[in-house]
């Protein structure tokens, strides 16, 4: 098992340098001028564009400006700064702990909506309560977040005043409604697929064993119906989790939540590299270390499972 | 199992976050307890140093933590005494300015000419590489310090504590004007010693300063200053600039009653703004043009007929009102009705006129086919396509092709000169001034004219308007700005609004030329 984990830990090192690589050349290869474009349809006078020009080495082609980025990470841990000059590891550790609160919400709602809504309709089967389900489900998964999002702050936030707008001002109440938006289409994934993973072990005969045992419905579902639909199940919320990084970028901008995706966002637009490459390597790590132990929870959930 | 733990840890200390900040929020109730505080969306600053803040969120913050030597009155767009009691100038090359004495920083630093001295010294060295240096090229000296072959402005001189001289290198009336600009407002000493550690917390002299530091991508929060010396002080006890992202967003906790301001609610909100808001909200004209430059270093736009013609052809008024509500003000003019100098109807060629435009279109044998350049993702794909079908209509210009593309790239080609058709910009103005307007776009010297077009006749006019009192200079102004009239370089098309809205909780929203809110002015009631 350890040295499985530091075959992956070592497979991180060039997963890393690849895709800073990539995101690098990404952001370069966007056409225009970033610092022509800084101070909109008023332009800085030539002096000052090419200073700001030097000072983020743009004169110098792709492979360089990488490989001083790069040197300035590994010798001096210096990760650049935005072109106002705000260093991009201060607004990682500003914004790091609004993603990963809203992270951490998304995965609790949606995994405890998820959880009981297909648990329900495995148990209903064919009744009202599995239809509602069935119905819900394929509408929120074919609704756009952006809908859903806007739906939820002018339903909940502005007409039924029960949760604020926008903001992080009321703890985690501010989080709610954007958890739920974040987390509407895996919530609708999971609830369908715990229902038909719990339907398939109820007809499997160790559940029929355990009721011609006597057991009472809720323990038979309960301790062995669950148990192993749950698998792939918490497959599904592992990688979910960590493909929710690129949900936070539309919704972080719709709430207004100081976060790494809304940080992205206007990242990109105006072409700051360093700040993009510096926190989608993040959502890289975050990818490969929620991977690796999604992998390990496996094993440890099904002890069929074996890692050598 | 380490990682399970770990999650449950996280959402426990958020749930005990929620617990404690929810309590704070039960004593309080919404309203009532924020009595004198404005709050006001305000969108996140490029910077907070005012030598190197160029735009208007910085602009929006910048001016409530710094007054300058001048200021303006906005009912008349004059330049009025602030830091400087009186200013003469015999010339409008050498300019004494009388500062008032009562006048302290943030932090009790009394404010002396000295200060104006070195703030504008250090504004345009180039090794500070300040973005708002440029305005300050018609001060004396101003070529060698930027080409660093002088330290000092030699324009520049502090004649004792509380005269200050400044010397032009040519005439210039606008000039008080000009000045109330952010750009040149004094700094402290504590500013030189840290520029960086200052710009998280600017120490300014003007009737806001701040609480706390700037919170990026969140809030700004400031206090009255209550030692400012200035015969209007602020209104509001406090200012809370909230930073969003979205506007969208904003309007929608104006409208809860969350937020007090929003000075530039979306475009796609238009319609709705009165059921939203009632007689809580009001769109204010601006001084900002928008218009198609066209490239004139191109051999078919080279005939000004043909450009009066493409001009002619368009109908403004049912461009605005059939997508923009009507809360656009149509062009007949360059300088914009916002200023004393701007007249409605001085463009002859604005007039909506299709057959006298395709008579001309005919007879100077513009072009049966277009290319037109706008920047794409905001919100501009719309009306230009509407003005190409009336050019289709009434020139029948059939063939039209749309460029569009990234901000960044769209400059980079209108600098290179590889435009091959109409194009559109913006131009706002910085300080109110006719001056403004048209110089740094029309000149032949000036950077932003992307047109190629150069008129003697025009750098002549406005020359001799730069060098007259800023009384008697309405009608030189208005002169340079017939030649502009008379050849179009570019087809003025309209003037933007800003559709404002606010809460119950304030009164009396102004808005400059520029297009922010006058927020010292602005009544909190309770």
């Amino acid at each position: 098992m350890t040295r499985y984990i530091i075959r992956r830990l070592l497979q991180f090192i060039p997963v890393v340098f690849i895709s800073t690589l990539i995101v690098y050349a990404l952001v370069f290869a966007i056409p225009g001028d970033p610092i022509r474009a800084l101070a909109g349809d008023r332009a800085m006078s030539e002096a000052v564009q090419e200073s700001l020009r030097e000072q983020y080495n743009l004169n110098d082609p792709f492979i360089v400006q990488y490989a001083k980025y790069m040197w300035g990470v590994f010798t001096a841990l210096d990760f650049g700064t935005t072109f106002q000059g705000r260093p991009v590891l201060d607004i990682i550790t500003q914004r790091l702990p609004v993603t990963l609160q809203l992270a951490g919400v998304t995965f609790v709602v949606q995994a405890i909506i998820g959880v009981i809504a297909g648990a329900l309709a495995a148990i209903n089967r064919d009744r009202f309560l599995d239809r509602l389900v069935q119905v819900s489900t394929v509408v929120v998964v074919a609704m756009p977040v952006l809908v859903i999002a806007f739906l939820l702050q002018l339903t909940f936030g502005l007409n039924l005043g029960w949760f604020p707008i926008s903001g992080t001002g009321q703890g985690l109440r501010s989080f709610i409604l954007p958890a739920i938006a974040l987390g509407a289409v895996s919530m609708a994934m999971i609830a369908r697929l715990l229902r038909s993973e719990l339907l398939d072990a109820l007809q499997s005969d160790y559940v029929r064993t355990a009721t011609a045992k006597g057991l009472t419905r809720s323990r038979v579902i309960g301790r062995h119906g669950m148990r192993n639909s749950m698998i792939p199940v918490v497959t599904f919320m592992g990688a979910d989790l960590a493909t929710m990084m690129s949900g936070t970028i539309l919704v972080e901008t719709i709430f207004n939540l100081p976060g790494l995706g809304e940080q992205v966002f206007s990242s990109i637009q105006a072409q700051e590299g360093t700040v993009v490459v510096g926190i989608v390597t993040l959502f890289v790590l975050f990818f490969v270390v929620i991977n690796l132990i999604v992998d390990i929870i496996y094993g440890l959930l099904d002890p069929r499972i074996r890692y050598e | 199992m380490r990682p399970v733990t770990k999650r449950t840890a996280l959402a426990g200390g958020s749930l005990t976050a929620a617990l404690v900040l929810s309590s704070c929020a039960l004593g309080e109730p919404d309203g009532d307890g924020d009595a004198g505080t404005l709050s006001t969306y305000q969108c996140e600053p490029q910077y907070l140093t005012p030598g190197n803040s160029a735009e208007v969120c910085g602009a929006g913050v910048l001016e409530t933590l710094f007054t300058g030597l001048t200021e303006i009155d906005y009912e008349t767009n004059e330049a009025i005494p602030a830091v400087a009691e009186s200013w003469e100038s015999e010339d409008n090359v050498t300019w004494t300015f009388e500062l008032g004495e009562d006048w302290t920083f943030h932090n009790g630093e009394e404010l002396t000419s000295q200060h104006f001295v070195d703030t504008f010294n250090w504004t345009v060295d180039p090794d500070n590489a300040q973005n708002n240096a440029e305005y300050y090229e018609f001060f004396l000296g101003y070529d060698e310090v930027a080409d660093e072959e002088a330290e000092e402005l030699e324009g520049v001189r502090a004649l004792d504590d509380h005269t200050l001289e400044i010397e032009l290198a040519e005439p210039f009336g606008q000039l008080p004007n000009m000045l109330s600009l952010v750009g040149f407002s004094p700094l402290p000493e504590a500013a030189f010693e840290d520029m960086e550690a200052f710009e998280q917390a600017p120490i300014g002299n003007g009737r806001y300063q701040m609480d706390g530091e700037w919170v990026h991508d969140q809030e700004i929060l400031t206090e009255r200053y209550e030692d400012y010396p200035g015969d209007n002080p602020g209104e509001a006890e406090r200012i809370e600039h909230m930073i969003y992202n979205d506007v969208a967003t904003a309007y929608q906790e104006v409208q809860a009653g969350n937020l007090d301001l929003l000075y530039n609610a979306p475009p796609e909100n238009i319609s709705m703004l009165e059921d939203d808001f009632g007689d809580r909200q009001e769109s204010f004209e601006t001084g900002t043009l928008t218009f198609l430059g066209i490239p004139t270093y191109q051999e078919e736009f080279e005939d000004p007929q043909i450009r009066q013609a493409l001009s002619m052809a368009v109908d403004r008024e049912e461009i605005i009102d059939g997508l923009f509500e009507g809360t656009l003000t149509p062009a007949g003019s360059f300088l914009p009705p916002v200023l004393p100098e701007g007249r409605e109807d001085a463009c002859e060629f604005c007039e909506y006129d299709p057959d006298a435009a395709a008579e001309l279109y005919e007879q100077a044998g513009g072009p049966d086919e277009l290319t037109v350049y706008f920047n794409s993702g905001a919100g501009h794909d719309e009306w230009v396509e509407a003005v190409t079908n009336q050019w289709d209509q009434n020139l029948g210009i059939e063939e039209v092709n749309f460029e569009s593309m990234e901000f960044a790239q769209y400059l980079d080609l209108l600098d290179e000169e590889d435009i091959e058709g109409p194009y559109r910009l913006g131009w706002t103005l910085s300080y109110p001034s006719a001056q403004e307007s048209l110089e740094p776009m029309y000149s032949s010297t000036a950077s932003r004219n992307n047109t190629g077009w150069s008129s003697e006749e025009f750098d002549e006019l406005i020359a001799q308007a730069n060098a007259a009192d800023a009384e008697d200079s309405e009608e030189a102004y208005q002169e340079a700005e017939e030649v502009l009239l008379e050849e179009l370089p570019v087809i003025p098309l309209w003037f933007e609004s800003q559709n404002v809205v606010w809460s119950e909780n304030i009164d009396g929203v102004e808005i400059t030329p520029r297009g922010l809110p006058q927020l010292e002015r602005i009544e909190v009631l309770d």
